[in-house]
């Protein structure tokens, strides 16, 4: 009996003669190349360790208020505590949401450039702006994931724990509407800010202080103003405690809290009211100024980033 | 767009057109209402810094737009129909990789920025890094990569989607001498056995002179030379004679037999000989009891272009 034989050829260099499917396919190459960036997909252990971090803490409070709606009745506690709805979530991880934005979407731009990658995208059938809204994109919907999971999880608890569960889903189904729109809200401000600061530097830790130092400066510019108003009147500043502030100005000051601003419009997508001091002096504004305030810090940041695309590209 | 491409390279001979191409940076010429073209083949674009050679890779690649004139690649402006830039390849001189992928990836990746569809791009990918010679390490982060074998990932980028024609910017950049060495072979080997057409943009005339077969010479934004690269290194009518001694004797000889001897370097130089010379240099050799090393007719050398010009 003989062994099978066999010979192995080398073929040589063989040109290419598959199909080519020119710009639309470099377009959705960035985009799922951003998503699995974002996860850290095709990289290092390290690398995925923050996005797992921050889904854990986006999920948990969702994991643990689903727990408590299913399982409120059984303690006989009466009157039964309200449990925190939709609304209630987006504000608890509003904080980790824009600290999750803060780290990991400035990774998207700046490794690009540091590396020099970036050199290699505009020499393929890609603009500037291919690049840009493809990594924008990207973001954008590993955002809105982590920001709808936590609402799904939320959401079937609350259904799963309610005595009546089709009852419940009959007077609550306009609240999932509701947290589609907040969630794109919150999700498209969190990832302008970001990308826009990111556009500025080829370091990501740079760009990432920044984005924490504003959320975290804003908000405490917003709660000394809300908490000590003006006293300069006289000659000379007043001595003694503050007092609240009663005029036009808190209302306004109320806004200076970037990382609030989202929450603010998305009560309004809930009409529901926030007790929270900032949102409830941005509450006494006309609706139309919160919403134009976002609008204005989400398309000032995009047209920056646009547009510092635009030149380095030249 | 596809068969265009294909027709286009099988009926037209340019692949890369320059008509009074001209750059300017405010008051600055670049290019100065430059002609050139590129065929199909492994072209040199040699020049000092500052000669226009990455102006005129910008502008073919489409990165920039020309203040006057045109730069077109197999017919097309790049700087007006993105699509061509699919067929395009470059290798940039500059760091180009990402440190915290693996080679495989990255190359797939950059295969469907191209165009390429998944399937396609992950097959691409093997087989480049294969050619190469990068099969083993694919799955390693390119962080951990040598010097050389990044400069071969970064040419296995611009190989992937199988390009027209390659633009390759200082590809020996950094590289030692058996670095250098391994590049240029495989940029001989893309030319011709790949059969992907090169431009290769340098200012080091030993790499224009061991791969390509024609080269344009850029200085101060114009064309000073063009034409095959065999032409500048032709054989010449001096010839050379490297002797280990009776050195003073052998020259003595050839001035008796009516020749003209001068000396280069250690070297003894004959202008216009002939066969007649030939006979007379033997001659003189024995008489001279000169123990010879070398005697044959001098090459030109690329580096006298620019002394030339110079003068």
């Amino acid at each position: 009996m003989t062994a099978p034989e066999g010979q192995i050829f080398d073929l040589g260099y063989q040109n290419y003669d598959g199909p080519r499917e020119g710009r639309m396919r470099a377009r959705k190459a960035l985009f799922v190349n951003g998503v699995r960036t974002s996860f850290g997909i095709g990289r290092g252990t390290l690398s995925k360790i923050l996005p797992i971090l921050f889904f854990t803490a986006v999920l948990a409070p969702a994991v643990i208020l689903a727990l408590v709606a299913a399982t409120i009745d059984q303690f006989g506690v009466s009157p039964s505590p309200e449990i925190p709805g939709p609304a209630d979530y987006y504000q608890i991880v509003s904080v980790i949401l824009f600290l999750f934005s803060a780290i990991i979407a400035p990774e998207l731009l700046c490794s690009d450039r540091r590396n020099g990658v970036l050199s290699l995208y505009l020499v393929r059938p890609l603009t500037s702006t291919d690049y840009v809204v493809g990594r924008w994109l990207a973001f954008f919907v590993v955002s809105l994931v982590f920001i709808y999971a936590g609402q799904i999880v939320l959401h079937i608890g609350l259904i799963l724990g309610a005595p009546e569960p089709l009852e419940y889903l009959k007077g609550n189904w306009l609240d999932i509407p509701r947290f589609l729109a907040a969630g794109v809200v919150i999700a498209l401000i969190t990832t302008t800010i970001p990308l826009a600061v990111a556009s500025f530097t080829n370091r990501r830790a740079y760009a990432s202080a920044f984005v924490i130092g504003l959320f975290i400066l804003s908000s405490a510019v917003g709660e000394i103003l809300i908490e000590c108003p003006d006293q300069h009147e006289g000659p000379g500043f007043q001595q003694g405690p503050c007092e609240p502030l009663t005029r036009d100005f808190a209302k306004y000051a109320g806004l200076s809290a970037v990382g609030r601003v989202p929450i603010h419009v998305s009560d309004m997508i809930f009409d529901k009211d926030n007790e929270s001091k900032l949102s409830v002096e941005v509450a006494k504004l006309n609706d139309s100024i919160p919403i134009l305030w976002y609008v204005l810090l989400t398309a000032v940041p995009g047209i920056i980033l646009w547009q510092r695309y635009r030149r380095i590209a030249s | 767009m596809q068969r265009r491409f294909v027709v286009y390279t099988f009926c037209m001979a340019s692949l890369l057109q320059a008509q009074n191409l001209t750059k300017a940076y405010g008051e600055t010429l670049a290019l100065n209402s430059v002609n050139f073209s590129v065929e199909k083949g492994v072209t040199g674009l040699l020049g000092p810094n500052g000669a226009g050679k990455s102006t005129a890779i910008k502008l073919f690649l489409g990165l920039l737009t020309p203040t006057n004139g045109s730069a077109e690649v197999m017919g097309e402006k790049p700087y007006e129909t993105i699509e061509i830039r699919s067929r395009l390849g470059y290798m940039p001189e500059h760091d180009c990789l990402p440190t915290a992928v693996t080679a495989s990836e990255f190359l797939t990746h950059m295969a469907q920025v191209s165009g390429l569809p998944p399937v396609f791009a992950r097959t691409r990918a093997a087989d480049i890094l294969r050619h190469v010679g990068l099969d083993e390490e694919r799955y390693r982060s390119i962080g951990e990569y040598s010097t050389g074998m990044k400069q071969r990932v970064k040419l296995a980028q611009a190989l992937v989607h199988d390009p027209v024609i390659v633009l390759l910017d200082e590809p020996t950049a950094g590289l030692d001498p058996a670095g250098r060495e391994e590049m240029l072979a495989l940029v001989r080997r893309t030319g011709q056995d790949f059969g992907i057409s090169i431009m290769l943009s340098t200012h080091l005339m030993g790499d224009v002179e061991s791969t390509c077969d024609r080269i344009i010479v850029l200085e101060g934004g114009s064309v000073v030379e063009s034409g095959d690269v065999s032409g500048f290194t032709q054989e010449t009518e001096t010839v050379f004679i490297d002797v280990d001694d009776h050195l003073e004797e052998l020259i003595a000889a050839l001035k008796s037999k009516g020749l003209q001897p001068t000396m280069d370097g250690v070297s003894v130089a004959i202008p216009d000989a002939g066969d007649a010379e030939y006979d007379l240099i033997r001659d003189a050799l024995v008489e001279a009891g000169s123990r010879l090393r070398r005697l044959g007719p001098r090459r030109h050398r690329l580096t006298e272009i620019f002394n030339n010009d110079s003068s």
